[in-house]
């Protein structure tokens, strides 16, 4: 059986790529050699960008209702595919079913959104600031636009943007996580059968050469990025200096505040889905507790007995809980970290280190895994570890858990469980984080909001979704006119 | 198996109403004019309703890991020498008796509101 090898879809047609180089793409359960994605080459890119600009005039005269209606199409081709695109996520990823399919319906969820642009990116006018002139503010579309994706959610990501900047007017460059880029390209399929004219929507694969190649181009508006801290900042700063936009959501340390009267069991669940969900590969992961006061040894017991039993598998299993992690070099990660805490002096009361999961010997499995008596100065309370780690640390009250928080450089999510309004309205006053959770563990921000984020979590002004992501795709134009 | 996901549970139940619905058509072949086409039809659309709900009610917000629920304990097989009325009457009272128990269990209110609506439906007798 040969091995697919992905293509590009470039100018409503997909390509072979050029390129001799090409990665592999494994699935995470079993080790084995899925697919194999190329990395273009420069000529691929430029193609890519002309295609966009080229497609960007007609598609910017295009009214705003027939945009929508391509999309509305789209939405029908997700969600007749639906269960193909979750089963493609959790080959390619490694996540549960359960997981993918939510991933999947964010996805759709976005498609939604985007349907209601023809109202959504209407402007605003104002009679008579000054005597006898108007003056109006109108929304246009910018031009071609990138998103350079994550492997952690590679079929929701791109949609965090993409719907919202095609309805627009702009025109649309997606270069899919090298790591996960199947799905991204299953979908490609769907926007090719939903016939959006050739180069409204462009997919090309690649890894840093590619992603270098658009965010130097002349022609390319802007850049949407979900990745590492490291990463965000390059693109960040590389698109500033060639004068494009950029909105680059980060990295996460996300801490969980456990007050003493939270609801104990619903509080666990809770803390277990965020820390231990999607494997812990994802930015809103919970990966610190902060037991306050009294609660702190009842909740540290509950967890670890609860955590304990999570079923750890194949995601496609739908009787599994937990899935393996993504890559081999994650999983190398995440071992390192795991010694580093050791090495630190933390007490390691839950092991995830040495699991075997029946018939797959060559998946990257770790399990949950629980550090006790953390200090907030140890590399594992400070640095991203991006997998099934959870830290504890005890605080004296409220404010030492606000101090933790404050004192972290990344500001993506913090969340805090509790029974009293007052803390919870502190809690979301004061904390230096850009999505709060208040008795729920992934704080994860539906279509029509922005996904926010702060500090070293996100660099940029305007994030992605929601209103934010109108602002990102539009130029806002002032007309004052006054007739003689 | 361990019903310990959102979707393993909304799967299973899919396959008891695909079980039942299998179990009607069988019945209005030996009954024509019995009840049971449109008992198959309620459960066919229950099955339906049921795959919605798997696609459009999972939110990665609240994706807990759910315990103490097996789908050993919901598994029907009637007594073929028995009254198909019977038959059927055991098949519903089973899958109410899941729904009810799952609903207690899942902790996504739409899902659980459904599940309890679809036990007391099967109660009450719905297509009969």
């Amino acid at each position: 059986m040969t091995t697919e090898q992905l293509r590009n879809y470039i100018d409503g047609a997909w390509e072979t790529s050029a390129s001799d180089e090409l990665l592999d793409v494994r699935n995470p359960a079993t080790g084995e050699v899925i697919a194999q994605t190329p990395l273009s080459t420069s000529d691929e890119v430029d193609a890519a960008v002309a295609a966009a600009r080229g497609a960007f005039d007609d598609w910017r005269e295009t009214p705003p209702a027939e945009r929508a209606r391509a999309m509305f199409r789209l939405k029908a081709l997700m969600e007749e595919h639906f269960e193909d695109l979750s089963r493609t996520i959790v080959l390619e990823h490694g996540k549960i079913l359960d997981e993918a399919r939510g991933e999947v319906r964010r996805a759709i969820e976005n498609v939604d959104m985007a349907l209601g642009m023809p109202s959504l990116m209407m402007g605003y006018n104002a009679e008579d600031i000054s005597s006898g002139i108007d003056e109006t503010c109108i929304y246009q579309p910018v031009g071609p636009f990138v998103c350079v994706a994550p492997f952690n959610f590679p079929a929701m990501v791109p949609f965090w943007f993409l719907p919202t900047a095609v309805t627009c007017g702009n025109t649309y460059i997606v270069k899919p996580s090298e790591t996960c880029p199947i799905s991204q390209n299953r979908i490609f399929e769907l926007l090719d059968e939903a016939d959006f004219p050739p180069g409204v929507v462009n997919l090309i694969n690649g890894s840093r050469d590619v992603v270098d190649a658009l965010l130097t181009h002349p022609d390319i508006a802007g850049v949407s990025f979900v990745g590492s801290t490291p990463v965000a900042r390059h693109i960040y700063a590389t698109a500033a200096a060639h004068g494009k936009r950029a909105q680059c959501q980060a990295g996460a340390k996300n801490c969980l505040v456990v007050m003493p009267d939270a609801d104990l069991d619903r509080t666990v669940a809770a803390l277990l889905t965020s820390a231990f969900g999607n494997a812990g590969q994802r930015c809103l992961a919970g990966a610190l507790v902060l037991a306050v006061g009294e609660v702190y040894e009842p909740l540290r017991d509950r967890l670890v007995e609860r955590a304990a039993l999570l079923k750890m598998g194949n995601g496609m299993d739908e009787s599994v809980q937990v899935g393996p992690v993504t890559t081999r070099r994650s999983l190398e990660r995440i071992l390192g970290y795991t010694q580093q805490g050791l090495d630190e002096g933390a007490r390691l009361v839950l092991d995830g280190r040495g699991v075997q999961v029946d018939g797959h010997p060559g998946g990257y499995f770790v399990g949950p895994t629980i550090f006790d008596g953390v200090d907030p100065g140890m590399a594992i309370a400070r640095e991203e570890i991006f997998g099934p780690v959870l830290g504890i640390i005890p605080v004296d009250d409220f404010d030492a858990a606000l101090a933790v928080i404050d004192d972290i450089p990344f500001g993506n999510a913090a969340s805090l469980f509790t029974a009293s309004g007052r803390w919870a309205r502190e809690f979301r006053y004061r904390a230096r984080v850009g999505n709060i959770g208040i008795n729920i563990g992934v704080a994860a921000p539906v279509a029509t909001f922005p996904f926010a984020g702060m500090k070293d979590s996100f660099f940029g002004d305007t994030h992605g979704q929601g209103r934010d992501g109108i602002h990102f795709f539009t130029d806002r134009k002032v007309v004052i006119e006054r007739w003689f | 198996m361990e019903l310990g996901t959102f979707g393993a549970i909304l799967t299973f139940a899919m396959e008891l109403e695909g079980q039942a619905a299998a179990f009607y058509e069988r019945a209005a072949e030996h009954d024509p004019a019995g009840p049971y086409h449109t008992r198959a039809r309620q459960a066919r659309k229950r099955v339906v309703r049921l795959e919605r709900a798997r696609r459009e009610g999972v939110s990665e917000m609240i994706l807990e890991a759910i315990h103490g629920l097996s789908s050993e304990d919901y598994q029907v097989e009637p007594d073929p020498g028995a009254a198909l009325e019977a038959q059927a009457a055991l098949l519903e009272a089973t899958a109410a008796r899941f729904y009810r128990d799952a609903a207690a269990k899942i902790p996504i209110p739409e899902i659980e509101r459904l599940f309890r609506r679809m036990a007391r439906d099967l109660s009450a007798g719905e297509g009969r």
